[in-house]
């Protein structure tokens, strides 16, 4: 008799146990499935963030952005006068400006690194134009050197952006640097007048130019140490 | 015959570059009475951000964006502006663009109601200018035929 209350004793406990564990694993299980989830959609954002999915494609956003960028740091410094009437006129002819053309200026515009962008197009300023001085030197060498060492030549060389903004900018970085003109660029590829072999070479094998505006307009197979930390704040920034 | 030539460098550079162009013709327009400008001047710069486009983006593109029925309308507004101001000095008791008539209807002194006048007059003239300018250019770059469709 004890023996049977006993055994029975023991397989409610064991099915409590049962349940308990089943109760467990299921809430182990949901909680597994809403972290993979959660860390599959964060994954998404920053994706979008990095690809350019997330555009401008609200057109009030490009008006007021574009409204912004010509009422303040361009019309006001050249206008001068900040008297009402004046500066209402400002406000008219921006606006005006602004809704004719505000799909020009913003186009593929990635919302959530324009900061960055710009931050890193002030730096790139300062390299360019200590480059455009040692380009200058040897150009004046050259130009100097009583035998004329000139080679001029036509390179074509393949690139690794992609955006357009990116492109141009490349283009007249090498055409403000003394000793090289871009003459064209088609299907992804650049073609370059060099005044001799030096330049060419830098051109063809350095890379570091295009490295920089790679970097500048966080083209995707550039990703540095900076960049990654970039996407940690950014990240942090949509929690 | 304008043909249209992909290069991506011109095509951006215009794009960063027409409203910066548009504004400072507005600029030039609406300070006329304190540095070099006016009327003529700005308009001739607004054509000239419009003809940009028109060589970088094509004839068609550019004509979607302002139409030659548009281009003419604004012209003709910008005629009746001028015109209208000169008139409207006339029927108000004074000679043709004698705007200091112009005090009857705005409540502001003489020299301020001369200026006032003067500006009007002058966007008129921008946008005749402007028009003008751009629908030369349309008939120069079309051979004088109409738009195809």
């Amino acid at each position: 008799m004890e023996v049977t209350v006993l055994i029975q004793a023991t397989d409610e406990a064991f099915k409590i146990i049962e349940e308990a564990r089943n109760r467990a694993l299921d809430v182990l299980n949901t909680s597994v499935k809403f972290t993979a989830e959660a860390k599959l959609l964060e994954e998404r954002k920053i994706q979008a963030i990095f690809k350019g999915a997330e555009r401008t494609k609200s057109e009030v956003l490009s008006f007021l952005a574009t409204f912004a960028l010509l009422f303040f740091p361009f019309w006001m410094p050249l206008s001068g006068f900040f008297d009402v009437f004046h500066l209402s006129i400002g406000v008219g002819c921006c606006a005006l400006v602004a809704y004719i053309s505000h799909d020009l200026l913003f186009v593929n515009v990635r919302v959530g690194d324009m900061r960055t962008i710009v931050k890193r197009f002030f730096t790139y300023i300062p390299w360019l134009i200590y480059q455009i001085i040692l380009s200058n030197i040897h150009v004046v060498k050259i130009v100097l050197s009583p035998k004329m060492p000139i080679d001029p030549k036509i390179i074509k060389f393949k690139t690794k952006l992609d955006s357009d903004i990116s492109l141009v900018t490349f283009a007249n970085s090498i055409t403000l640097t003394p000793g090289t003109i871009t003459i064209d660029i088609k299907d992804g590829e650049y073609y370059v007048h060099a005044i001799d072999e030096d330049v060419a070479y830098d051109l063809l094998y350095g890379g570091e130019m295009e490295d920089r505006v790679a970097h500048v307009f966080m083209e995707a197979e550039h990703v540095y140490v900076q960049d990654v930390l970039d996407v940690a704040r950014i990240y942090g920034a949509l929690r | 015959m304008i043909i249209t030539y992909e290069d991506i460098i011109i095509k951006t550079l215009t794009r960063v570059l027409a409203p910066f162009l548009q504004l400072y013709a507005l600029y030039v327009l609406a300070h006329g009475h304190y540095s070099p400008g006016g009327g003529f001047q700005g308009g001739v710069i607004l054509g000239a951000s419009i003809i940009l486009m028109v060589i970088a983006f094509g004839l068609d593109t550019a004509r979607k964006r302002l139409t030659e029925k548009a281009d003419i309308v604004l012209l003709c507004i910008g005629l009746l502006i001028y015109s209208g101001v000169g008139a409207l000095c006339l029927a108000l008791g004074g000679n043709f663009l004698d705007y200091s008539q112009l005090t009857k209807i705005l409540p502001v002194t003489v020299a301020k109601a001369r200026s006032l006048g003067i500006l009007f007059v002058e966007t008129g003239v921008a946008l005749g200018v402007m028009a003008v300018m751009v629908s030369l250019f349309y008939d120069i770059s079309t051979g004088g035929l109409p738009p195809e469709r």
